[in-house]
């Protein structure tokens, strides 16, 4: 009922119980004293009343003795047997007869008495007391033809006296009967009205009462004795007597003749006024019985009540604790209640359902994007979480080897989309890419989730990175067609990069992270999906290692710059050759560019390799020069390179300081380090070209530049993508590709290059195309600096040699 | 009987006749009202006069009452109890004057009772207590006995001096005999007496 843990006095049912119950006890105090109070009022009031009733009950008393006994008497006094003993019958016969009357009524005395008084025969139980007194007092009744009565003290007791009158058939005579007053008295009074009963006697006025029989013990008897019952006390109905420390109602009846109460029998009516006020033990008892009884019917209703209220409330409390502790799934009980319990418990339950609202909304805003109803970052990051947690349990329940792979994606350009086509296309087109993302997949518990703006990732249950990189490439095939959002045609390419658990990474963050950066490496590298590789991993213990390599090796003079040379197709002239870096480790050998270009793209590192690249380029270009090749060297610049608002002041320091003309220099950028941010890179192409330096785009094709872009830029020089002019062969749209886009830059003015020239059918091709140069395999791979003069006296001697078709001339 | 009995008081009574007189008495109660069988009796002061039994008297019982309720008889005087009624009567009497006792009986008993002692003796019957009668014997010749007007008259009473002795039935048992001193000279001499059951009113 109370639980124990809490303090009783701080429990709400503890304390109603308590107040009701003080208040049952108060009003039951009250009412009990109310109730002795009044009865005790009462009983003083009735007090009088009862002790003159008593007198009435005496005066009964005393007359049915007297009528019993003159009764019998009376009928004796007729038996004409009896009178003719009296009247014929010898002294002892007479004596005899009297005393069998004597008997037969119970008395103590019988006489015959003449019509004057005397005694003629007299039977007597005892010795025989001078009755003469009694006879007197009796006769001054004058008593004729009824019977008499008289109590006076016969030998110094009480006695009832009865005259009977004896008739033949005229009164001749008198019967007297007397006895003394005896217990049965006292006892009948106390038997029929509780009261006591007790007689003085005195002869005289000069002597004191003595008590003649009570009901009362004998020393309030005599308490009561010892009183001056005096002349006034006969009318009073009550006087208060203290006796033997009570205190007695007592009530003064004068018997027999002498009324003034200065000598004969006093009867005194007695009651305790102590008793008669008192509760009755068993009426106390009783109202204790009902007081209790209450009492436990009222806790018991209390408790009842308390619990009502109280268990309720503690259901609400818990409840409210279970809503703070973020389960709102359980419902409030007592919603069918209709009293303010109710109202509350409805309260706290359209509380909680709201609570519950609110808490799946804010889940949805954590954990969902509302664009498109994917899962965001922290629920992807969760879904992975449980994806490599459930491949770590079944593996340790039946030793399968899960893997978990990631796939991550960024869609190029997606600023430009929103800056050109404004937001509301931008978000229509990752609604689009969400549900293309959605049909790629076509396994159960896969997962598509919007990480940031155009950010999308994919989680794949038990796949290895084998699969994911199929899934990789679906993914890509479903971008390749163009998302129309209204009247616009947009595509969208998208860097996609794969990492696995636990091939890749131990936790779902590094899993996230790699894949995020093999994300980043396939959008610089254009080229399809990218699956993790430390190599790719700025922070990968390997790429750490690899830059402080790296330098080390610019400081050791490790790197080499190599030159492939690019080709007039008309003549088949050297016009110019690339500047490469290659890392030429002391232990690991030639390190291939891929394995150290990305990184240092990456780590930013990559500034240091263009500085390093273009001042190798310049001193080589001297050299070459006073060998009498008058070439423009190619270098390439990074995105950081572009950003990096200094260039244009390091590179003028640096032709200054070699003396060489930066039209010495076509510097190739990419098409998506100048869409990382167009108008910085722009700012710098802009001072660039205004220095001198020729300008050219690498990769052309691959990316997305728009015409519009081509035309602002300051570019000199196109690169078609190798990967148009390997297939232009095979492909006619890619020959239509090559063609377009050498016409188009023809009519911009611009030169064109085509990279990947690997046969002489695409030289041909080539040159039949207009293309003004190549740059591949078919005519000189990358060689060192040192072989390069070398290489190009021998294409010289070849070419002077040979026939103008340059196919011929490379092998 | 009675005529008789007045002819021998008369014959009596003859040789005094020439300075009789008459002793005339009215009997009243305490209200004043005539009383009706009150007797008078007067008795010489001195030696007492010659006095003898009258032949009989009866007093009967019809319709459960004694008839005459009052007789008197001078002492030694029989009287018979014939019983009139069809039930049987229980005569008694404790009384001083005659202490007697015929017991149940019908018709006429043999045997009447012989009142031999002066007094008033009161019968009653054992069966029926209602009943009651008296008996004032006598024995003084002078006696009367009052009439409906409460009327009684002592006639030829010789001149000397009497106790009157008056008797009413309403007397109490308790009351002492009502004695009055009478002196009779010549002439009547005219009573009257107030009786209440405590006796004489002056």
């Amino acid at each position: 009922m109370i639980s124990l843990d809490r303090p009783w006095r701080k429990s709400l049912g503890a304390r109603i119980i308590g107040l009701f119950l003080a208040l049952l006890l108060a009003v039951q105090l009250v009412s009990f004293a109310s109730l002795r109070i009044s009865l005790s009022r009462h009983a003083h009031s009735e007090l009088p009343a009862r002790l003159v009733e008593g007198e009435q009950l005496l005066q009964t008393l005393l007359d049915r003795r007297v009528h019993a006994v003159s009764d019998i008497a009376a009928v004796t006094a007729a038996d004409f047997g009896f009178r003719t003993t009296l009247f014929e019958g010898d002294e002892n016969t007479t004596v005899s007869a009297l005393d069998n009357l004597r008997r037969r009524v119970g008395a103590t005395e019988v006489g015959y008495l003449g019509l004057d008084g005397t005694v003629l025969h007299r039977a007597s139980a005892g010795n025989a007391p001078d009755i003469a007194p009694v006879i007197a007092h009796l006769k001054s009744q004058n008593p004729t033809s009824g019977s008499a009565s008289e109590i006076a003290l016969v030998g110094g007791q009480p006695y009832q006296a009865v005259l009977v009158p004896l008739k033949a058939p005229r009164l001749i005579g008198w019967i007297l009967i007397a006895f003394p007053l005896d217990d049965t008295l006292k006892s009948d009074m106390k038997r029929l009205s509780g009261l006591d009963l007790t007689l003085l006697s005195r002869a005289t006025g000069r002597e004191p009462w003595a008590v003649s029989m009570t009901a009362l013990d004998r020393s309030s008897a005599n308490d009561l004795a010892e009183n001056a019952w005096g002349v006034g006390a006969a009318g009073t109905t009550m006087v208060s007597v203290p006796a033997q420390g009570d205190e007695l109602g007592v009530h003064a009846v004068p018997l027999g003749a002498d009324r003034s109460l200065s000598a004969g029998v006093l009867a005194l009516i007695s009651l305790s006024v102590g008793d008669a006020v008192r509760l009755p033990s068993d009426l106390q008892w009783t109202l204790v019985l009902i007081a209790l009884a209450a009492i436990g019917v009222f806790a018991v209703g209390c408790v009842l009540t308390a619990r009502r209220v109280t268990t309720p409330l503690r259901g609400l409390a818990d409840a409210a604790e279970r809503l703070g502790a973020g389960d709102y799934a359980t419902p409030m009980r007592g919603l069918t209640r209709e009293d303010e319990i109710g109202a509350l418990s409805q309260s706290f339950e359209r509380m909680r359902t709201n609570i519950a609202e609110n808490q799946a909304q804010v889940l949805r805003l954590a954990y969902w994007d509302s664009l498109t109803g994917l899962p965001n970052r922290a629920r992807f990051r969760e879904a992975v979480g449980v994806a490599m947690r459930d491949a770590t349990d079944a593996k340790l329940a039946d030793g399968t080897e899960g893997s978990v792979a990631v796939i991550m994606l960024d869609l190029n350009r997606f600023k430009h989309v929103n800056d050109v086509l404004g937001y509301s296309v931008g978000d229509q087109v990752l609604v689009g890419i969400a549900e293309r993302l959605g049909r790629a997949l076509a396994r159960e518990g896969d997962v598509v989730a919007r990480l940031s703006g155009d950010e999308f990732g994919i989680l794949l249950r038990h796949a290895d990175a084998q699969q994911a990189q199929a899934v990789a490439l679906r993914i890509e095939q479903a971008l390749e067609q163009a998302l129309v959002i209204g009247e616009h045609r947009v595509d969208m390419g998208a860097g996609i990069g794969i990492a696995c658990w636990p091939q890749h990474a131990e936790d779902d963050d590094a899993l996230l992270v790699r894949a995020e950066m093999a994300m980043y490496a396939a959008k610089r590298r254009n080229n399809g999906p990218v699956t993790y590789d430390p190599a790719i991993d700025a922070t990968s213990a390997q790429t750490l290692t690899l830059i402080s390599e790296l330098r080390q090796a610019v400081e050791r003079h490790e790197l080499r710059l190599y030159l492939q040379p690019k080709l007039a197709l008309e003549d088949s002239r050297v016009v110019g050759a690339e500047a490469l870096v290659r890392w030429q480790h002391p232990t690991r050998g030639l390190v291939p560019p891929v394995q150290f270009i990305p990184f240092a793209e990456q780590t930013g590192f990559i500034r240091h390799l263009t500085m390093w690249v273009f001042e190798e380029a310049a001193r080589h270009w001297l050299s070459l020069a006073d060998e009498g090749l008058q070439l423009r060297l190619s270098v390439n610049l990074s995105t950081r390179d572009l950003l990096d608002m200094d260039l244009p002041q390091k590179f003028g320091a640096l032709l200054a300081r070699h003396g060489v003309p930066a039209a010495a220099f076509c510097l190739e950028i990419t098409e998506s380090a100048i869409m990382d941010d167009p108008q910085r890179a722009l700012a710098t192409l802009d001072a660039l070209s205004a220095m001198g330096f020729k300008l050219s785009i690498d990769d052309f094709g691959t990316g997305y530049s728009s015409l519009a872009y081509l035309k602002r830029l300051p570019v000199d020089e196109l690169k078609i993508d190798q990967s148009f002019v390997r297939n232009m062969q095979s492909d006619r749209d890619d020959e239509m590709i090559v063609r377009s886009t050498i016409d188009l830059a023809h009519n911009l003015g611009i030169v064109v290059v085509a990279e990947g020239v690997e046969t002489a059918e695409a030289w041909n091709l080539l040159r039949d195309l207009k293309c003004d140069q190549a740059q591949g395999y078919h005519m000189g791979r990358p060689m060192p600096v040192g072989e390069f003069s070398a290489w190009s006296t021998s294409w010289g001697m070849r070419r002077t040699a040979g026939d103008t078709d340059g196919v011929h001339l490379l092998h | 009987m009675l005529v008789r009995l007045a002819f021998l008081a008369a014959l009596l009574l003859d040789a005094a006749a020439a300075q009789a007189a008459n002793v005339n008495v009215v009997f009243t109660d305490a209200a004043g009202h005539a009383l009706t069988d009150a007797v008078v009796m007067l008795e010489p002061v001195g030696a007492p006069l010659p006095v003898k039994p009258m032949a009989g008297a009866q007093i009967a019982q019809k319709d459960l009452q004694f008839n005459p309720p009052v007789t008197v008889v001078t002492v030694g005087t029989p009287v018979l109890f014939p019983n009139q009624d069809t039930v049987k009567h229980h005569v008694y009497s404790y009384s001083p004057a005659k202490t007697f006792q015929i017991k149940l009986y019908a018709g006429v008993p043999h045997t009447p009772i012989v009142f031999d002692k002066p007094g008033v003796a009161v019968l009653g019957c054992n069966i029926h207590d209602s009943m009651i009668a008296w008996v004032v014997v006598t024995d003084t010749p002078l006696w009367a006995r009052s009439a409906a007007t409460g009327h009684a008259q002592v006639a030829d009473v010789p001149p000397g001096n009497y106790q009157m002795h008056v008797w009413h039935a309403s007397l109490a048992e308790t009351t002492p005999p009502q004695l009055l001193p009478l002196t009779v000279a010549a002439g009547d001499v005219e009573q009257r007496v107030k009786l209440g059951p405590g006796g004489m009113a002056k």
